[in-house]
């Protein structure tokens, strides 16, 4: 387990694969997918994980990492984690989603994003970290920023939400521009924030 | 088959599968597929991508000849992502001799012009290293637009290099024809290469 202030990051178990057939089908998955708005049974959801629990078995150097994020009440909220690894060019690509919207807001992704960015460069000694996020999602841009993620390209018109063309940007982060997690959880304020009385759920 | 102007699109049969073996442990191959660790491509190998690419519903490797009918490289597209109507658009010159031509830049824009004029995609993305000339070259005159730089990016001959993003909409695309006519593309004029001896003839000239 890694434990933050806010979430801990935890195996993608039962627990979690439990909800992931609400997460894909709510608002999470339309942030988290650019405008995608999923219509997934329970069965279509068993035939993945049933993919997932095959591919986790194969000997591959590309294969990543993922992480439960729960609250410190041990409530599932979503996944954090490397969707691509390649040990060839020390190169982590990380996906993420919080799939209980009243969570979002709080400081909880960027709580979960610190652990998994420590873990990618401190254990899996990684030289970069990117992710890709459209530019309607203010919300994770505006965390990007704050971490000290660089904008680096602006795939124009290569996301569709609700009928409107937005663009897909990735944001890249060099081992030598991460300060470390304790620098950043003192220059976010994120101890106030999970001692703060207001902390919480929305 | 498409017809060009100095090239025309074929399917990938077996003539350019022969030139594969070869074209495949190039350095044009590794320019347009950066992800890649530089294995040494078997004929096993080569097989197995082509098997794969026929069978991908997302994606087609598409070889493009001479007026004269001498297979020059592959234009492949890939990833096609139906809901967005977008694809990765990659193209390289197996036969080194045309290397930075008008041959290989017809092949970009005939690529370009089955995507958007036949598929009905919306959007091309294309990469190139930052000092891939001839390549940036192709893309610049071919109307991609550099929408950025991933730092840093992958491993390239004892380097962590850059890759340079590009896109191309279809609103940005004229129409081949007119395309075309604003480029002046020119001919090389380079005389056919001989063709590589089949493998079942080889053995039937031993027999």
């Amino acid at each position: 387990m890694l434990e933050g202030l806010l979430v801990n990051l935890v195996p993608y178990g039962k627990e979690f694969l439990e909800r992931d057939h609400r997460w894909m089908n709510n608002q999470a998955s339309f942030w988290s997918g650019g405008g995608e708005r999923h219509f997934m049974t329970q069965a279509m959801i068993a035939a993945r994980h049933a993919q997932w629990a095959e591919e986790s078995g194969d000997i591959n150097d590309e294969l990543g990492v993922a992480f439960g994020v729960q609250s410190k009440d041990g409530t599932p909220l979503g996944y954090f984690g490397i969707n691509w690894l390649s040990a060839h060019h020390r190169l982590a690509m990380l996906g993420a989603k919080i799939g209980e919207p009243q969570y979002w807001g709080g400081g909880y992704g960027t709580d979960a994003l610190l652990l998994l960015l420590d873990y990618t460069f401190d254990w899996l000694d990684v030289r970069k970290a990117w992710l890709m996020t459209t530019s309607m999602n203010a919300r994770v841009m505006r965390q990007m920023e704050k971490v000290g993620f660089r904008l680096e390209v602006r795939q124009r018109q290569s996301a569709l939400a609700d009928g409107v063309w937005y663009d897909w940007l990735a944001y890249g982060l060099l081992r030598e521009e991460w300060p470390g997690r304790a620098a950043l959880v003192e220059q976010l304020g994120l101890r106030e924030r999970a001692t703060a009385p207001e902390s919480g759920a929305k | 088959m498409i017809e060009g102007t100095l090239v025309d699109l074929v399917p990938f049969e077996d003539d350019f599968a022969l030139y594969l073996e070869t074209w495949m442990n190039e350095e044009a191959w590794f320019r347009a597929h950066l992800w890649e660790r530089r294995e040494p491509h078997t004929e096993h190998d080569v097989k197995k991508y082509i098997e794969r690419m026929e069978k991908d519903e997302r994606g087609a490797l598409i070889g493009f000849q001479a007026k004269n009918g001498d297979p020059i490289g592959a234009v492949i597209f890939d990833h096609e992502w139906p809901r967005v109507r977008k694809a990765e658009a990659r193209f390289f010159a197996g036969d080194s001799r045309y290397e930075g031509s008008d041959e290989v830049l017809d092949a970009l824009l005939m690529l370009v012009r089955y995507c958007f004029e036949t598929r009905n995609l919306h959007r091309l993305d294309a990469v190139a290293l930052p000092f891939d000339e001839v390549r940036l070259e192709h893309l610049r005159r071919a109307g991609f637009v550099h929408e950025g730089t991933l730092r840093q990016h992958i491993r390239w001959d004892g380097d962590y290099v850059d890759m340079e993003m590009f896109g191309l909409l279809d609103s940005e695309w004229p129409g081949y024809a007119a395309k075309v006519a604003g480029l002046d593309l020119q001919p090389s004029g380079l005389e056919p290469k001989p063709r590589p001896e089949k493998k079942d003839e080889k053995k039937d000239g031993a027999g």
